[in-house]
């Protein structure tokens, strides 16, 4: 039995006025997928971004810890930043900056404007694939690799993302998300906007290239049927106490 | 009885497509072929499908932003293609759109009670004073009241919605155009900005809802026409209805078998290269012709299929086939 990709437990965070998580729990195994679900407003962007080290509110985190197993047992990254606002969670921020990529790689919710729209999708790919820890023999070859794997056609390569469409995009955004062989993806709702049909490739395409190489799967999803089928594990986040109802 | 607010009969919409250089031969795509539908006063009907089906210029043609190549559209049992802008603008302020990004539609500077009430001088010829009292009832039942003096940028994503739909429906049109009116909304905020439109519809009026998101047409329409490359391949009620085309099937329960993994054909049936139903089709029908929407026996479903499986009577085809809803009545969490 591998040790966990990450742990994170009692995951409190406060924005003035209002906790936003309370007590939130996630373990992602390697070779599984872990959902985490819930409403609108009951932080499960803000969950998949603190269990990367991003924490951008103030006061910001107040309890729990962060753990990655897999790369050092004992560490725990929020050492040190738990009460001590934005300066110390800017500290986090750096210290985590060198596990993006190969030890994990975040899929955001809005793939198109995440997109740099100056460089071409190939480009960005090849970037990322740079991250990785042991660079392949042909990067072009890759790229191509990579841009097949999720759909594309590789003469996409020479595509900006103004160019594409909501669905290439999407699919654009997760080559790059993958790109690195990391060891575990978050992927923040990335079926959103996509018809039901692209909605299941894309879905699959996810678990397919993650799971090829035993990493692990954070999967924030909304659709009932995604997550019923291919979670190994469900996470159900509810917004805490006092949350203000949006309209 | 009064006649269908939309009727659009035998629709086609082809494009030019330029070659790979000037000389070359120029090639006619066809974004729409065919397409037959009328909605009654007071009806709430789908057209759903995938990004590229035609669905969207569908309804553009209908709002006479586009011209079809082909076919004829009537509103309100007069007719409405190929008039001249001047014969369509005293009609247009009943036939309203409802656009995907709302954010984008919205004037940044204008509050919500300013955009509406502007709308209803402008198009609707109302004084000052009774654009301004209909502007706040309108909001107000949509659930904006206390958000009259919000601009763009102080709403949230759903209230956002809500001013577009005001603007709308405030004008008391006799059709409405929802294209895809709650992109980019989270799951659960979608159901409160479709039941604020339908909730909201003048009396007699029709709407359309343009969608890739079966369970709001299930939720929201008895009728739903599935399009599959500038055609509608099936014509449903979500509720009483089991998908019979194997297309429809896919498109409403994705998980329920292979996903399509061959281009479309250009010739005969569009989607025969994926269907498990084209090998029981004698004589090679499906690549020859384009299946014409077919009845149900015993029901208002119509089918464009050649395979009698797919054709056969309601009690038949339930108990050969897939469950009457794929998974739960709304598969949003």
């Amino acid at each position: 039995m591998s040790a966990p990709l990450v742990v994170l437990q009692d995951l409190t965070i406060r924005a003035p006025g209002r906790l936003l998580v309370e007590g939130v729990e996630v373990v992602v195994e390697p070779g599984r997928v872990t959902a985490l679900v819930g409403p609108s407003g009951s932080g499960k962007s803000l969950t998949a971004r603190a269990l990367m080290g991003v924490l951008d509110v103030a006061p910001g985190l107040e309890r729990g810890s962060l753990r990655y197993p897999a790369l050092d047992p004992s560490k725990d990254w929020y050492d040190g930043v738990r009460g001590g606002g934005p300066r110390a969670q800017a500290r986090l921020l750096e210290a985590t900056r060198a596990l993006r990529g190969a030890y994990l790689s975040y899929s955001p919710q809005a793939a198109s404007s995440a997109l740099n729209p100056g460089r071409t999708v190939g480009q960005q790919v090849a970037l990322a694939v740079g991250r990785r820890a042991s660079p392949p023999a042909s990067l072009g070859a890759e790229v191509t690799r990579l841009l097949r794997a999720v759909g594309l056609d590789p003469r996409t390569a020479a595509a900006l993302p103004g160019e594409l469409s909501g669905g290439q995009c999407q699919r654009a955004a997760l080559a790059i998300a993958v790109a690195p062989a990391p060891r575990l993806v978050i992927a923040d709702e990335p079926e959103t906007g996509l018809d039901p049909v692209l909605r299941r490739a894309v879905t699959e395409l996810l678990v397919e290239v993650v799971q090829s190489h035993g990493a692990g799967l954070l999967l924030i999803s909304h659709h009932h049927d995604t997550v019923s089928r291919i979670a190994g594990a469900v996470v159900r986040l509810r917004p805490p106490a006092g949350a203000p109802e949006e309209l | 009885m009064s006649p269908p607010v939309v009727e659009v009969r035998r629709l086609e919409k082809l494009f030019e497509q330029a070659g790979p250089f000037p000389w070359s031969p120029r090639r006619s795509v066809g974004a729409v072929q065919g397409v037959d539908f009328a909605v009654a006063p007071g009806e709430v009907v789908a057209l759903v499908g995938q990004s590229g089906s035609g669905k969207t210029t569908v309804s553009r043609i209908v709002l006479g932003l586009e011209e079809p190549t082909g076919g004829e559209v009537l509103l309100e049992g007069e007719r409405w293609d190929g008039l001249p802008e001047s014969g369509r603008r005293p009609r247009r302020p009943r036939y309203q759109y409802v656009p995907q990004d709302a954010m984008a539609a919205l004037d940044p500077q204008q509050t919500a009670l300013e955009t509406v009430e502007e709308t209803l001088r402008t198009l609707g010829g109302l004084s000052a004073a009774d654009a301004a009292a209909r502007a706040r009832d309108i909001l107000g039942r949509l659930g904006l009241g206390a958000r009259l003096h919000a601009l763009p940028r102080e709403m949230s994503g759903g209230e956002q919605r809500r001013v577009t739909l005001a603007r709308v429906l405030a004008l008391e049109p006799r059709l409405v155009v929802a294209d895809e009116p709650t992109s980019g909304l989270d799951a659960d905020r979608r159901g409160a900005v479709l039941e604020a439109l339908v909730g909201n519809l003048p009396a007699g009026a029709a709407c359309i809802l343009v969608t890739h998101d079966m369970s709001e047409a299930r939720d929201w329409c008895r009728r739903v026409y599935v399009m599959l490359a500038g055609r509608v391949i099936e014509e449903l009620d979500p509720r009483a209805d089991t998908p019979r085309h194997p297309y429809a099937r896919i498109l409403f329960d994705p998980w329920s078998g292979p996903l399509p993994a061959h281009p479309l054909s250009a010739e005969g049936c569009p989607f025969r290269l994926d269907c498990p139903l084209a090998a029981s089709v004698p004589d090679g029908r499906c690549a020859r012709s384009v299946p014409a929407l077919t009845p149900v026996p015993g029901s208002a479903q119509r089918v464009a299929c050649f395979a009698e499986a797919a054709l056969a009577p309601a009690s038949a085809a339930d108990s050969a086939g897939s469950p009457r809803h794929a998974g739960p009545a709304s598969d949003t969490l």
